[in-house]
């Protein structure tokens, strides 16, 4: 299996298979293809060979719509130090700039870039152009391409699509994600790979949780219908459990569950990749950041882990950005990095998504061994949840545990 | 004599009779406090702001209170001190007094000037006028144009020690935004006048120095005022209190040797044109003040019936007077607008050019020779309301520069002199990190420029934006004595980036163009 597989056709399998929930089962892999990347001035040569890996692009998006889901967490103000969030805890501008331009030469039809941006920022282009992104680039990297907010309505008559999660789900019955993610056929998730302070790990399963639109699951929403413009963030509904979608999307499974964010999250994570899986991945670990997902994070710490990797699945490919990271794809509940909360892999196994299980996923190029990067090990302490904060996290890492330069950066030795 | 009040320091010394007779009416008014302002009525006081810039006192004159005749009487040996020491003293008049009576009262004890609400009769002794924000005599004659009701800047909502995270937007208090729209009515310089939070809070000593700089970077001059703790420690030659105070007067003095930058005009990309009168002041003036909270750099031009100067590298002007704008500031826009401008504009603007139906579903956006028109289909009564709708047809592509990491900071100005050679880019942090001393008493140690963490958190490195590339830039900080060089990198759109140090409080990108 592999990239002639297509939405419809998972879709489909899944229902065949009527996989009942939170069973195991022999769920379905993918491959996975690895590649060394030191800088992002390689972004375009390696993410090309790293799609001819997996038996080239045109097979999935030639004709078709894409939807890139990049990732914009936290502000366009919001740095780690001195580095840009393209360096440390945001999808990189090189690297989607290079992804538009093979989607272009591989025949897609239209290309959607597609992130949620919260008021005054309506546009995400505001959002690049805050950041300094050149959007002018991005542009002309390729021809048909627009930006979508997607935390508010898509434009038209049918705002708002449907997603039912295959198995019922773990949290909710079904998320309203915003019609983007329905118009168009091939869904490619790209971000960086993190550990995530309620997560674990943030790869590229993570990064379809900002898909759900912020007018409907994001603080201040509820009442009947979608918010107009977004009050807040996710925290309240999403996170904390601390009140219900509008009435017109279906409201969460069991209102008494837990409602720890770190039950919840990882359940949400693994219902929304089950419900509008993705078609292709591919995940940036050239420049990367340790000690949580963003600069607020109380372990953030800057590091270059120097590897590019892509799949079509999301377990599998988050099994593999696990171990590159350090990690065991097995871990459970309270062991690293999980010693928080839940493992959005396994929940996301259970559902039918993708196998977790690195044997049963075939690594092309570069082995695992040869690109680890371990994320732990980076210098600065380790902050978890109740616990005392390590070393002095914030501080610039060196390596030996000297302090280092503003800007320096550890990576490989 | 003649007065140096231009140039002048002032710093507000309340003290005597007339200060005891308002004082004692007041919640939290203590023995101490007594004792404070009996001792400051003392020409020993004086030596507390020897070697420091203060050059003028502002004392209370009179208020229309029995109390009058008695301070004006208790006084003269501080005033006479005071003059031996060059120093200006400016009697301050509130009330509803009998005006000629204090005038000819401080001519006879040899004040500079009084202070006087409102005044507009004639004296051959000099006056200076005053008066609330909303009533300044912005066409004063005065060599100094002093305006109340002004805000004590810092965090709002909070204690005067509260801290804005790294990650949040926090809505501050701040009077940069008063200060451009008056900079922008009057070519008199401006003294601010408020006071320290009332109420017996500790003031942070860090809080004094943010109330300098606040007010020194939009280009007025406020009048030093300290609480009834820290007056009673400068009383009581408290180390922590003179510590404070060497603070409070270091950040004063940096300010002193920068004259020029006063001079200095916004090069924001947004223009807001109103003519701040009436209902105009309260709406247009916070949109000016919305504007700076979302770090929107913007030139406010005042609307004073005559055609307005060249819109030179202005993106948008936003014009929200709720009345229809007079025929020569109607050409001036109309003109920039067909030369590729795009004005915003109130709902009363008129139907010039042509509608883009479904443009927006708050403006009727039109097109105009080269440029664009968007008239509010509705007037709001809410600026942040009607500035929010606006963000919607303004572009960060049009920023003139930026920062990362400085939500903490107020806004920021960037500005150019006159001659268009330098530009400064000024940035003030209103969190109180890193400062845990306290103004006056208390016996903790100060904060002027200590108390700084061990461990410089990330969030703390903030890093400038500018789209033009300058041949230099140097830093300037109230701790360095001299400018040093900043890290300079290139960014990735075309801009240029500075690395800035962790923040202390202030800093200044001094740029040569």
């Amino acid at each position: 299996m592999g990239l002639e597989m297509n939405r419809r056709m998972f879709l489909g399998g899944l229902a065949a298979a009527a996989i009942p929930a939170r069973a195991t089962v022999t769920t379905p892999t993918a491959p996975v293809a690895i590649a060394k990347c030191k800088t992002y001035a390689e972004s375009l040569p390696v993410i090309t060979k790293l799609m001819d890996q997996l038996g080239g692009l045109g097979r999935i998006v030639k004709n078709k719509t894409v939807v890139i889901k990049i990732n914009f967490t936290g502000g366009p103000t919001t740095r780690l130090g001195y580095m840009s969030q393209a360096r440390t805890y945001w999808t990189n501008p090189n690297h989607l700039g290079a992804m538009i331009t093979l989607l272009d030469k591989a025949g897609a039809r239209r290309i959607h870039i597609a992130e949620g941006a919260d008021s005054p920022f309506v546009s995400l282009e505001e959002w690049m152009y805050k950041a300094s992104w050149d959007v002018a680039a991005l542009k002309n990297a390729g021809p048909r391409v627009d930006f979508v907010n997607t935390n508010i309505a898509y434009p038209g008559s049918k705002p708002y699509s449907r997603f039912k999660v295959p198995n019922g789900g773990h949290l909710f019955p079904a998320y309203d994600l915003n019609t983007v993610f329905e118009e168009s056929d091939v869904l490619i998730s790209m971000t960086k790979a993190k550990e995530h302070t309620t997560a674990g790990v943030t790869i590229s399963m993570k990064n379809l949780f900002g898909m759900t639109p912020n007018c409907i699951y994001g603080s201040g929403a509820g009442g009947d219908e979608p918010l107009k413009m977004p009050k807040g963030g996710r925290q309240q509904i999403l996170h904390g459990g601390r009140g219900q979608p509008p009435k017109s999307s279906l409201p969460e499974l069991d209102p008494n569950s837990s409602r720890q964010d770190t039950y919840r999250i990882p359940r949400c994570i693994a219902d929304i990749n089950a419900a509008r899986p993705y078609q292709l991945a591919v995940i940036d670990a050239v420049e990367s950041m340790s000690g949580g997902e963003g600069p607020w994070s109380p372990g953030a710490r800057p590091c270059s882990p120097g590897f590019v990797f892509a799949g079509t699945n999301g377990v599998t490919m988050d099994a593999v950005g696990m171990a590159l990271m350090g990690f065991d794809p097995m871990a459970e509940r309270g062991t690293v990095p999980f010693e928080d909360g839940d493992s959005a892999l396994k929940l996301a196994e259970e559902l039918g998504v993708g196998t977790r299980d690195l044997k049963r996923i075939e690594v092309i190029g570069t082995p695992i061994a040869e690109a680890k990067f371990d994320y732990r090990a980076v210098p600065g302490g380790i902050y978890r949840r109740g616990q005392p904060r390590q070393g002095q996290p914030g501080q610039f890492p060196g390596r030996g545990n000297q302090p280092a330069q503003p800007g320096q950066v550890p990576g490989r030795g | 004599m003649a007065m140096a009040l231009p140039d002048s320091i002032p710093m507000r010394w309340p003290s005597g009779p007339l200060e005891l007779a308002t004082r004692q009416k007041k919640e939290g008014f203590t023995a101490q406090g007594k004792q404070a302002l009996e001792y400051w009525h003392t020409p020993a006081a004086l030596d507390i702001i020897q070697g420091s810039p203060v050059n003028c006192l502002v004392i209370g004159w009179a208020a229309g209170l029995a109390e009058d005749a008695e301070q004006q009487r208790t006084i003269r040996p501080l005033v006479d001190a005071a003059r031996q020491r060059k120093l200006d003293v400016v009697g301050w008049v509130d009330g509803k007094t009998d005006n000629n009576a204090a005038i000819a009262a401080a001519q006879a004890a040899g004040l500079t000037a009084v202070a006087i609400q409102g005044f507009t009769g004639k004296s051959d002794f000099p006056v200076l006028p005053w008066g609330d924000r909303a009533h300044a005599p912005w066409s004063t004659s005065a060599p100094v144009l002093p305006v109340t009701d002004n805000v004590w800047p810092g965090v709002a909502g909070g204690r005067p020690d509260a801290t804005a995270g790294p990650t949040a937007l926090p809505w501050l208090d701040s009077n940069g935004w008063f200060l451009q729209v008056a900079r922008a009515r009057t070519q008199t310089p401006l003294w601010i006048v408020f006071d320290p939070p009332g109420k017996g809070e500790v003031v942070p000593a860090r809080s004094y120095q943010t109330a300098v700089c606040d007010v020194e970077i939009g280009g007025g001059r406020w009048v030093i005022s300290l609480d009834d703790a820290f007056r009673a420690g400068l009383a009581a030659k408290d180390a922590a209190a003179k510590d404070a105070w060497t603070g409070l007067a270091n950040t004063v003095a940096f300010f002193v040797k920068h004259p020029e930058w006063k001079s200095y005009k916004s090069l924001g990309a947004i223009a807001v044109v109103s003519d701040f009168s009436g209902e105009n002041y309260d709406f247009s003036g916070e949109v000016v003040n919305a504007l700076t909270r979302r770090d929107l750099l913007c030139r406010v031009l005042c609307d004073t019936g005559k055609e307005l100067p060249a819109l030179t590298g202005v993106k948008t002007v936003l014009r929200a007077d709720t009345v229809a704008p007079s025929a020569p500031i109607r050409k001036s826009l109309l003109a920039y607008v067909e030369q590729g401008g795009f004005l915003v504009a109130g709902s009363k603007w008129g139907s010039d050019g042509k509608s883009i139906p479904g443009a927006s579903a708050d403006f009727d956006v039109r097109t105009l020779g080269k440029g664009r028109i968007a008239v509010a289909k509705e007037d709001t009564s809410d600026p942040w309301d009607f500035v929010t709708k606006a963000q919607a047809h303004l572009s960060h592509a049009d920023d003139v520069a930026k920062l990362f990491n400085a939500s903490a900071s107020g806004g920021f100005t960037y500005e150019n002199s006159p001659d268009g050679k330098r530009a400064l880019l000024q940035l003030l942090s209103y969190s109180n990190y890193g400062g845990g001393g306290r103004g006056g008493g208390g016996g903790r140690g100060p904060n002027a420029g200590g108390g700084a963490p061990a461990a410089v958190p990330l969030s703390s490195l903030a890093t400038a934006w500018t789209r033009h590339k300058y041949r230099s830039a140097q830093l300037w900080t109230l701790e360095a004595g001299a400018p040093t060089k900043v890290e300079v990198a290139p960014c990735e759109d075309g801009g240029t980036e500075y690395h800035l140090p962790a923040m202390a409080s202030y800093l200044a990108l001094d740029f040569e163009v």
